[in-house]
């Protein structure tokens, strides 16, 4: 792996974890995620209030790593002037 | 943009591994100082009692932060975002005024880094032996000394993990739960967690968390002004650098005050060189000031080659400390603080919710009387039990049935309580705006009043 592939996953994860840490606080300060069990589908029965804090940081965080990810790629693959964009290798 | 760059895998420099050399002076006591204080905070805080449990506790499980004599509720939330929001502020203030004092004293990237910087040291020795113990063969001294200092940073960094977890669930029974080898696969898996995040960003990444992961490091340029305290190197003083024999006056070499020993840029955390001007990656440290201070000294030259100074001061203008843009953060900072304190000084220990019978809009009772069902949910936030009476207003006739009693309620729980209320027929037609109101018998001060409906036939 380049450097430059591990940088770009350093930029995924960083960015999406802090905001799921985010998400995270301010979302469970207004629901109770024993509340939602009870409400939502029956896949989350027996979970106790530790696993929905964990399940809900998780799913927060997957859903900015989607969003980190789907940018570094448009980035990294956008015809340009970009840093780091294949054409670049021709060199100037 | 970026016409330098080239194939996309040059683009970032290859990551250089970094020898801080150990410094001593001024600002490096001042660090010292602030690594045991905020650390001895962080690891002794966990373990104070008050009233009988633990004093600072953010209990997740059971939706209640503990403060001291304070008792959190998920409905005091606001009191977290303007907590957050003050420690925001607070960071453009300092910035604005001190530049960024808080990286270089205060921010826990840098404080657990120096925890690990002096394990190394412990085992691994001064800069120059660290670097040639890396550079030479593995024999028998260094596999005895990187894992010696292997063992202290993992222990560290778990007491660590193990410490923030007990800031979540009571740090003594983890502790328990440890000895007699009773502890959940949930704490263990956050204790892991941080112990690996210590370890990484303190053991590990270090610097590179300043100059690659930190948001802060970017953006702190925008609350910068050519007044703020920056970190600079003197040139017109100490250009042309060059060595010299102690003791020579460098006018007659025709050389400024720097000997280019280049002792600023050894001990510098993040790598760089003080002399090219201000960079981001400068966390503000002043260990190159130190250094610097202490060469000077040597040298017989004045001090302050390297030092805290302004944009300003460097380009011979006068620096203005009251400015506006401190001001304006002064204000907000003050504003915000004081709400907080005024809020926190009112509050009342207790929240009322009130919640109409789903089942019947109303009943008639006796034939002349109108009855309204509702549960009350009445939340004790105080550290003590207290027994509330129930008063009803708003409607001619309209009488307590239900509870014919004072309610009691146990401190930090919520209490339902059953509520029936009756008014004449001719008085109740239609809907009514009525309050409730809630104090406790002991604390008249310890009040809620809610509004609902009373309900009758139209």
């Amino acid at each position: 792996m380049s450097r430059q592939q591990r940088i770009d996953i350093g930029l995924v994860l960083w960015p999406s974890f802090l905001a799921a840490a985010l998400a995270s606080l301010l979302f469970f300060a207004a629901v109770d995620p024993q509340l939602l069990r009870d409400a939502g589908p029956r896949v989350f029965e027996g979970l106790d209030r530790e696993e929905g804090y964990a399940l809900g940081f998780f799913f927060f965080w997957s859903m900015g790593i989607v969003a980190s990810a789907t940018s570094v790629f448009l980035l990294r693959t956008a015809r340009g002037d970009r840093p780091g964009h294949r054409d670049d290798e021709a060199g100037p | 943009m970026n016409e330098g760059a080239a194939a996309p895998s040059s683009f970032y420099e290859a990551a250089v591994k970094i020898y801080p050399r150990e410094v001593q002076g001024r600002f490096a006591s001042k660090r010292n100082v602030a690594v045991i204080v905020l650390l001895g905070l962080f690891y002794g805080m966990a373990w104070l009692r008050w009233h009988g449990r633990q004093a600072l506790l953010f209990d997740l499980p059971a939706r209640k932060f503990y403060v001291f004599g304070l008792t959190l509720w998920p409905q005091d939330f606001w009191y977290m975002a303007l907590l957050m929001i003050i420690a925001a502020l607070s960071l453009f203030f300092f910035t604005a005024l001190a530049g960024r004092v808080f990286c270089g004293f205060a921010c826990p990237q840098t404080v657990w880094t120096e925890m690990f910087l002096w394990l190394e040291r412990l085992t691994e020795g001064t800069r120059h032996r660290r670097m040639r113990l890396d550079e030479a063969p593995w024999g028998v001294e260094k596999v005895l000394r990187k894992a010696a200092k292997q063992v202290l940073w993992v222990t560290l960094a778990v007491y660590t993990g193990f410490t923030f977890v007990g800031y979540f669930t009571p740090i003594r029974s983890i502790a328990a739960q440890i000895l007699d080898a009773s502890l959940g696969p949930w704490a263990i898996f956050w204790i892991f967690l941080y112990s690996l995040a210590t370890y990484g960003n303190a053991g590990f990444l270090r610097e590179q968390v300043c100059k690659y992961m930190c948001p802060y490091a970017r953006f702190q340029s925008v609350m910068f002004d050519e007044d703020t305290l920056i970190i600079a190197y003197d040139p017109a003083r100490g250009e042309p650098r060059g060595a010299r024999r102690r003791g020579t006056d460098p006018g007659t070499l025709g050389l400024g005050d720097c000997i280019d020993c280049t002792l600023c840029v050894q001990v510098c955390p993040t790598g760089i060189d003080i002399r090219k001007g201000l960079q981001y990656e400068c966390i503000a440290c002043a260990a190159c000031v130190d250094a610097c201070d202490d060469v000077m000294d040597k040298m017989q030259s004045p001090r302050g080659l390297v030092r805290y100074t302004t944009e300003n001061s460097m380009m011979g203008r006068p620096t203005h400390k009251a400015r506006p843009r401190l001001f304006v953060y002064g204000a907000i900072l003050a504003l915000a603080a004081g709400a907080i304190v005024y809020s926190l000084a009112i509050r009342t220990p207790l929240l009322l919710d009130v919640i109409r019978d789903r089942n019947a809009l109303y009943r008639e009772v006796h034939g002349d009387r109108i009855e309204n069902a509702y549960t009350l949910k009445v939340i004790n936030e105080d550290e003590h039990a207290h027994r509330y009476r129930l008063e009803v207003r708003g409607l001619e006739g309209l009488t307590l049935v239900e509870p014919s009693s004072a309610v009691e309620v146990a401190s930090g729980t919520v209490g339902s309580v059953p509520v029936r209320l009756q008014a004449p027929s001719e008085e109740a037609h239609g809907v009514h705006a009525i309050t409730l109101h809630i104090v406790a018998l002991d604390e008249p001060r310890i009040e809620r009043t809610e509004r609902t409906r009373f309900i009758g036939p139209s």
